[in-house]
């Protein structure tokens, strides 16, 4: 389960001139962002490009420090229990980013020994996965030339590879193709059926729409709506996911501005 | 023990890749004591001359100076006749030099007067000028001792023409073409320490960031510091492996081709090379902790390349300031990483004694500035800005 209580995290701006006061001299990448995403459920965090997706999912998996606000992985507090919230969280960034010369098998097995698996769990677990995602057929080539899909599978297996109650993706579905999607889409909910708590960064409507249970929309820095599907639709009086999402993020700035 | 399955991870992946292998395993170890030690090792070899080498020599009149044949026989010189075409054949390089012996030479002798011999040598040959000094030392020889017989024929004692005699006495243990040579060993042992792990700490460091794994990779329940010390730890691997590479054939190096070099003070014998290996050894650390430090730094492998690229300069720098600048081995140089590998190897290949405190300072030099590099490497690995 993630709970995440006003999160702000900002940064310096590249270039500026020292002459400036210190607060034109930062971004603030994200201003205030609670959200809850419970176990057994997929929380969809939906936003455009640059509203704070990322950042905030960092600093969930504790690549970097929120400056105001809290937020706990399974009960463990981002900022203090690092290692305990590493060893709950599986995190997958929007990049694959797995070593081209190492085959399938190997770039999971490595996270697995890192993990702290010994040699033979981690070959078992590294069996497992492969069969529960169908990797079988490219598991033993080294991962030079490797689809999207097939890439994305090896980093959902290396985030799932310690067996983690919490997981997060930061937005898995880009650059798939339409049987890719769907047969991730699938293995989320299997998970997610399985008890997991899934946290599933998107700015695609429909991605979210269909998948998710849960959403929180996010914009400029900003949670501005959270609730399920139906319930963001009736608070906005509106049919359409995308609809709602041009709205709630209106009333929040019509607020802010207030 | 993360650190060790990083080390292990980053060891397979990188001798998958052939740049990294060509330039840990072939280019510094074997490609460059090749080209450096080869052409030296050749130059010095078309320099000295070996007279207890048999010869032979082209004569032009040999059977009108007997005597003088004999002399050149046994110092090792066979006389064979001369070609036909003497100025042809030593342009076309059939011979070498061709001593020709005038048909006034018996007779000239007899009378006291100079008798004349000419020399044709070749000078745009190396070999043949090559010869040619040799067969001027020998002639010189016989030359004195000729006139010395005169002088004693008229009762004069030949040394009152030896007005001076100069002794030169050379304390240097070292000569300047020995040290040259000597310092070549430094040179070699530090720039295959760099380009051995030159390529593992960009792929590990700029370029684990270029591909975007280090963001998953950081998100899992091992420390930062372990991760440094699991790159540094490949690196160190791949550094170690490529000097003792080198150690090794620069000993082929010298086995197959022998030099004598200023009667055989410099040496790379297996015990001297053994000995410059473990005199070295503190820098594997230091270059690796270098290597990757500078690498932490960077976000791309370009990047990385150029800065690294700029840091070869020092590995060259001692090897230029101690042939331009006579810097003696002190206590205050000792401490210095590089430079006082500089002075120890060539000291080791020289055959000087060296004092414990200078190994001791140097060891200690060393491995106190690892231990700093390897503080910021670290240090620089828990910034956020890393993720950029």
């Amino acid at each position: 389960m993630i709970v995440a209580d006003q999160l702000y995290k900002s940064f310096k701006r590249q270039g500026s001139s020292r002459r400036k006061p210190e607060t034109q001299q930062r971004i603030v990448a994200v201003n205030s962002v609670s959200f809850k995403a419970e176990d057994g459920c997929i929380t969809g965090l939906l936003g455009p490009n640059g509203a704070g997706k990322s950042t905030t999912l960092r600093m969930l998996a504790t690549l970097v420090k929120p400056e105001k606000g809290h937020a706990t992985i399974d009960g463990n507090d981002v900022g203090t229990q690092v290692l305990q919230v590493r060893k709950h969280l599986g995190f997958m960034p929007h990049n694959a980013g797995i070593y081209p010369r190492l085959t399938a098998r190997e770039n999971i097995q490595y996270y697995a020994r890192l993990c702290g698996l010994s040699r033979v769990q981690s070959q078992q677990r590294t069996g497992e996965l492969v069969e529960q995602l169908a990797m079988q057929k490219f598991a033993d080539r080294r991962a030079t030339g490797f689809s999207q899909g097939q890439k994305t599978k090896v980093a959902l297996a290396r985030a799932l590879v310690h067996r983690p109650q919490t997981v997060m993706l930061d937005e898995p579905t880009n650059g798939l193709d339409v049987m890719a999607t769907r047969g991730l889409r699938d293995i989320i909910r299997r998970l997610a059926a399985e008890g997991h708590c899934i946290l599933f960064s998107s700015h695609i409507m429909q991605e979210v729409a269909a998948l998710c249970d849960h959403i929180a929309i996010i914009s400029d820095g900003t949670v501005a709506m959270e609730d399920s599907l139906e319930g963001i639709l009736q608070r906005t009086n509106q049919t359409d996911l995308e609809d709602a999402f041009v709205q709630a993020t209106q009333l929040s700035n019509s607020g802010a501005d207030e | 023990m993360s650190f060790f399955i990083i080390m292990l991870k980053e060891v397979i992946d990188n001798l998958r890749d052939k740049q990294t292998v060509f330039y840990a395993l072939l280019f510094g170890p074997v490609l460059l004591p090749l080209l450096l030690g080869g052409s030296m090792v050749a130059s010095f070899k078309q320099l000295s001359i070996d007279f207890d080498e048999v010869t032979t020599l082209s004569v032009v009149n040999a059977d009108k100076a007997p005597t003088l044949m004999e002399f050149l026989y046994s110092n090792n010189i066979d006389v064979v006749a001369a070609p036909i075409n003497v100025q042809g054949s030593l342009r076309a390089g059939v011979a070498l030099v061709v001593l020709e012996i005038t048909d006034d030479y018996a007779e000239a002798l007899r009378e006291g007067t100079p008798a004349q011999l000419t020399l044709h040598v070749n000078n745009a040959s190396k070999d043949s000028a090559k010869a040619a000094r040799r067969v001027n030392a020998i002639l010189s020889l016989y030359e004195q001792t000729i006139s010395n017989l005169r002088l004693q024929h008229r009762g004069i004692d030949p040394s009152i023409f030896d007005s001076l005699n100069i002794v030169q006495n050379d304390v240097s243990s070292e000569g300047a073409n020995g040290q040259l040579l000597a310092s070549i060993l430094p040179f070699l042992f530090i720039m295959s320490m760099v380009m051995g792990g030159f390529y593992l700490a960009i792929d590990t460091t700029a370029g684990e960031r270029e591909r975007q794994s280090l963001e998953p990779l950081l998100s899992l329940p091992i420390s930062r510091t372990q991760v440094v010390l699991g790159k540094y730890a490949a690196t160190l691997c791949f550094v170690l492996l490529s000097t003792i590479l080198t150690a090794l054939s620069i000993f082929t190096l010298f086995k197959l081709f022998p030099v004598e070099i200023m009667g055989g003070q410099v040496r790379f014998d297996g015990a001297t090379l053994t000995r410059a290996f473990l005199l070295a050894s503190p820098l594997v650390f230091f270059i690796s902790a270098l290597l990757i430090s500078v690498s932490a730094v960077t976000r791309s492998t370009k990047e990385a390349q150029t800065y690294l690229g700029l840091l070869m300069i020092f590995p060259m720098a001692p090897f230029f300031l101690l042939q331009f600048l006579n810097i003696r081995s002190t206590l205050v140089t000792m401490p210095m990483p590089m430079l006082s590998q500089y002075q120890l190897l060539e000291s080791a290949v020289l055959g000087d004694v060296i004092p414990t405190l200078h190994i001791v300072l140097s060891v200690v030099g060393t491995l106190s500035a690892t231990g700093l590099l390897l503080l910021l490497a670290s240090r620089l690995y828990q910034r956020e800005k890393l993720l950029d």
